[in-house]
This record gives structure tokens, sequence and C-alpha cells, in this order.
């Protein structure tokens, strides 16, 4: 078992996170104004304390209190769950996870509960395969697990192209003549005369990059067949049994080379045992939105229920934005005991 | 009982919203020391008025302390996560007008849109081993709006005054402040992002969801609401 203290440094929590989670934890500052948080949740000190002892492989269990301001429920309550960290069979690792997720349900008493699963690395991978630019794929694995906003890309980028902003004359030139350089300098000497020193913390040539970058894309649309590719994929739903045939189906329909993709995902799926695999639904749109998740995710919702009891994922950048030097592998769950109390 | 009116207490804010009551019919009576931060509109017997500052207004209205007040829009919802369940909304008054917006760096020149911010956030890290900064006193609003644009790998930084300055002095990346002519942000070589534009504020009649309120002062409240409402918006 880990033992991780109430009271975190909240940086930790925010900088992964990002600052939306500030308004759902609780934050306090100590003498020093550094601000210090509330135990959030469990999955962060276990990392951050895999790192500080330069562990190579372990799995932690924990089981405590966690504190989160939410809607309609106690802010005070118990999570359990495990992290498995630097287990380099991920196929092996996930299956593992899935399985003592649904293993420990079963012995809290949670009957009826379906598990929906998702793989961000197969959605990556199909963007790949569709050869899209890379600013659009960054920006749709991004939104990965959102559909409405997924959707909204796809329409953008299939649409009409947008009218050039007619702009200043000189950055239009250079930008039209893809003069990177030239456009480095001017941004860069405009900042100058201005008596800026900094543009924010961005530099000219970074600035001057992606303006190009985009003049590039405003001319390319997403054509008919990437988008039913595309729509085909995220409208796939089936039994865990049969989503990788599932996913072959759909790639040689639109001809999506995801076939290593499919091939990860379906030793996975081997791996899980038979009595949970029939608990589990594969719905390729499903996705949580964080970008350190990097394969695959998965929620329980008991029937009737809103709110899932548990859920997990498999998230090879965390421990590299916690400082890690080297990436490392990392699959976990969580389980909400009060929601799994409830559900009895 | 009593029902308090709590209006602002300087500046320009404190004398369009007299101004606006009295056109209404429904002229404030400061209290004969000035000091006191008292008042009475005689057309409204049973209401008092008190004088508080702007942003104070807010929080004492959250707290049900104070039924009724007339504050800045964005300082309503800038002072407790959920304006819309806190109070209630009444009238928009036509005056102190400004609007909350982001505002970045004009030699972002590759940005022009909310979309693009996305991408220079998500991508900042990677490139600057730090998140993206936002100087701004304006949290909550800040934190909605963007959670709304799908951003949330950003930081805020903190800023209590001159936060038109933090990207020139390198404090933050890009700012989220009030502007009414813009001037200020194109003094200090800012741009707003066309679909930046955060709130549309001015000044606003607001009501405690809190606080407990007699007969009689529902039948004030409609009164004063009518009349405001009588008086052509400017």
């Amino acid at each position: 078992m880990a033992e991780v203290n109430l009271l975190q440094p909240a940086e930790p929590f925010l900088d992964t996170a990002g600052e939306d989670l500030r308004r759902r934890i609780f934050i306090t500052a100590d003498a020093s104004g550094a601000d210090l948080c509330l135990r959030p949740e469990f999955t962060i000190p276990v990392c951050l304390r895999h790192i500080a002892h330069g562990n190579a492989r372990a799995r932690y269990a924990y089981e405590g209190t966690v504190f989160r301001q939410r809607r309609d429920e106690p802010a005070e309550f118990r999570q359990a769950g495990i992290e498995d960290l630097g287990e380099t069979d991920r196929a092996a690792a996930d299956a593992r996870a899935i399985a003592d997720c649904l293993d420990a349900l079963a012995r809290l008493g949670v009957a009826g509960a379906t598990m929906t699963l998702g793989d961000q690395a197969v959605f990556e991978a199909a963007l790949a395969a569709l050869d899209l630019p890379a600013p659009w794929r960054r920006r749709m694995a991004r939104a990965f697990g959102d559909l409405g906003r997924l959707k909204g890309e796809v329409a953008r980028l299939s649409g009409e192209a947008p009218e050039p902003a007619a702009g200043d004359p000189q950055i239009a030139r250079l930008v039209a003549a893809r003069d990177e350089a030239g456009l480095a300098a001017l941004v860069g000497r405009r900042m100058a005369e201005d008596g800026v020193l900094s543009a924010g913390g961005r530099t000219p040539g970074e600035i001057a990059r992606r303006a190009i970058e985009q003049a590039t894309l405003a001319a390319v649309r997403l054509d008919a067949a990437h988008r039913a590719a595309l729509e085909a994929f995220l409208g796939l739903e089936a039994p865990l049994a049969r989503a990788a045939d599932a996913l072959a189906d759909c790639a040689r329909a639109h001809g999506l080379g995801i076939g290593s993709a499919i091939a990860a995902f379906a030793a996975r799926a081997r791996a899980i045992p038979l009595q949970h695999a029939s608990a589990i639904r594969y719905r390729a749109a499903f996705g949580r939105s964080l970008e350190y998740y990097t394969g695959v995710v998965f929620e329980v919702v008991q029937a009737g229920a809103g709110k899932p009891v548990a859920g997990g994922g498999r998230y090879d950048r965390l421990l590299g934005l916690l400082g890690a030097r080297s990436e490392i592998p990392a699959v976990g769950f969580s389980i909400w005991l009060d929601r799994a109390e409830a559900a009895r | 009982m009593m029902l308090t009116l709590a209006l602002p207490s300087k500046g320009r804010l404190r004398d369009a919203c007299l101004q606006r009551f009295a056109a209404a019919g429904m002229p404030v009576e400061s209290s004969a020391d000035p000091r006191a931060y008292r008042g009475a509109i005689p057309a409204l017997p049973g209401v008092e008025v008190a004088f508080l500052s702007a942003g104070e207004i807010a929080r004492e209205l959250a707290a049900g302390n104070f039924a009724l007040g007339v504050t800045g829009e964005d300082l309503a919802r800038e002072s407790v996560a959920d304006a819309d369940k806190a109070f209630a909304f009444l009238a928009r008054l036509g005056f102190g007008r400004a609007d909350v917006v982001i505002a970045v760096p004009q030699s972002w020149i590759d940005v022009g849109s909310m979309a693009d911010l996305d991408d220079v956030a998500a991508d900042f890290r990677h490139r600057h081993g730090r998140r993206l900064r936002i100087a701004t006193k304006y949290w909550q609003l800040t934190q909605h709006f963007l959670a709304g644009h799908g951003i949330a790998v950003y930081r805020i930084v903190e800023s209590l005054g001159a936060t038109e300055g933090a990207p020139a002095t390198g404090a933050a990346d890009l700012i989220v402040d009030i502007t009414t002519t813009g001037s200020t942000l194109a003094a200090n070589r800012l741009k707003v992002l066309p679909d930046g534009v955060i709130l549309r504020s001015e000044a606003v009649l607001i009501r405690s969801r809190a606080a407990a309120v007699s007969p009689d002062g529902e039948a004030a409240i409609r009164r004063l609401v009518a009349a405001l409402a009588g008086v052509a918006r400017e």
C-alpha cells in the first residue's frame, strides 16, 4: 500500500491537469505563499514517489480519503485503486488493470456494471493513417473523448476554406513567399521597435513558423473520403470480443493502414479473462480529454446510474510531465468507493 | 423589515448610477454625513441604500447580506462560481459599459482566434518547459470561458493592477482584462481575439437569491424594476 500525505503541493496537480482543476479541488497556502491542496487523488502523488525513489517497476495499491468540489455529492469521499508503473508489456499490464478493476468491483458487491473502453492510440493511428497534416492531427487528438468538439473540428476542416485575413501587407508578402526567416526577423524587429521585451514567452521564430504553417493549411481541406473514414471510425461500437474484427472491417472499408494498432488492441483484448470481457464494450469515440492519456481508457457505470463507479487508463506521458527523465509506461484505475457502496 | 439596496460608493459608477435612478423617478438621497455611506429613496419607502465598493456589492449579495444591488456584470459574474444561481439579474442599466476580453501580443501574427490560442497553449509546455501564463484578476470568467473552448492547459497569474503590461515584461504571455476603447491594450501592443470577448459587461441591478424579502419588499422591487425599465436606455 502506498502512503500518501493528505496535504499535497498543488503545483503538480495544476500543472498536469490544467488551471481548470483549481475550482474542483481545495487549495490553501502555507506561510511562504506556496499553494497546498487537500489530496484530490492518488495517481500523481504515487507517480511522484515512484520517480523520487528511482524505482524501475512497481505496482502500488492505495485506499483513502480524497477531497473534490463536486456537484450534488459530498466533497470528502474515499477512493481505492492500483497504479502499475514501469511494466513494458503494455498489453499484459492493461489487461491486468482492467481485470483487477472489475474483480475489485465484484468484491465490493457492485453487480451488473458495464465497462466502456476506448483507445487513444487506435484513434491517433487512424489520424496518422489518414495522412492528415500534423497540426490537424494534434488538434483532433486533443479533442478525443469530446465527440461534439471532434465533430466540430471535422466539419470545420471539411468546410469552405476561410478567406485569408487581409492584414499587414509586409507580413502577407513574407507569408505568401513562405519566407520563415524573413518573417521571424520582421516580428523580432517590430518587437524591438515597440520596446517590448518579450512576446509573452514565445520567440519570433516559433511565431513565424506557425504563421506559415497555418497559411499552408488554410488551403487544405478534409476531403469527402477522409471525412467518411473518420466518421465511420468514430461511430464504431462493439462488444470487446468483436471489437478487433470490427476495427479491421472499418480499416479495410476505408483503406486505413492501422494494422499494428489493431494488433496491439487485439493482444490486449485476448489477455483479458473471458468472464470480464463480456462486461466490456468498445466505443471508438470514447476517451478522456487529459493530455497524458496515451492508450486504453475505461470507465465503469452501473446499469441505470449516471456517474462512473470506476475509471482508469494508460497514461505513459504523465511521469514525463512530472519530471521523470525517461518515459515510464503507466496504467491504473481508481474506484469511487462512495458510489460503489451506494450501488450495492 | 427594511430592504437594503447596495449602490457603488465611488467614482463614475456611483455618479452614473445616481443619475440613472433620478431619471427613473427614483432619486437617491444620501445621508447628510457623507462618511455614513447610507441613503434612502423617498419614492420607495421601506428601502434603505448602502454605499459600498462595487466589488464588495457582489460578494455581500452572494452572502445574502443585502437583497438588492447595482454593480458591474463583470464583478457579479466574477465573484461567485455560478452567478445565475447566486443572483437574479433584474435589469441592465446601460452605463459602466466595458468588455472582458482575451488579449494577446500583437507580435503573435499567427494567432487570430481561440482555436489558434488552443494550439499555442497545447504546444507551450513542450516548447518552453512551462505552461502558458495568463495574467488576470478575472479567475472565474477566464476558467469558464477557456473551458468552453476546450482549453485547460494554462496557468493563471493573479494580477491586481496594470495587467496590460504583463506580456511585455514577461510576467505572463497574454491577459484577460477589461477594456472600453481598446486604447490601453493597443498602447501595450496587445490585440483582442475576435472570438475572445468573454463578456460585454455593463452595470446591472441584481438581486440576491440568498436574502429573504418581505411581501412589501417584493412590491418595492417590482416598482423599482418597472421604473428603471421605463427609462429608455441610451
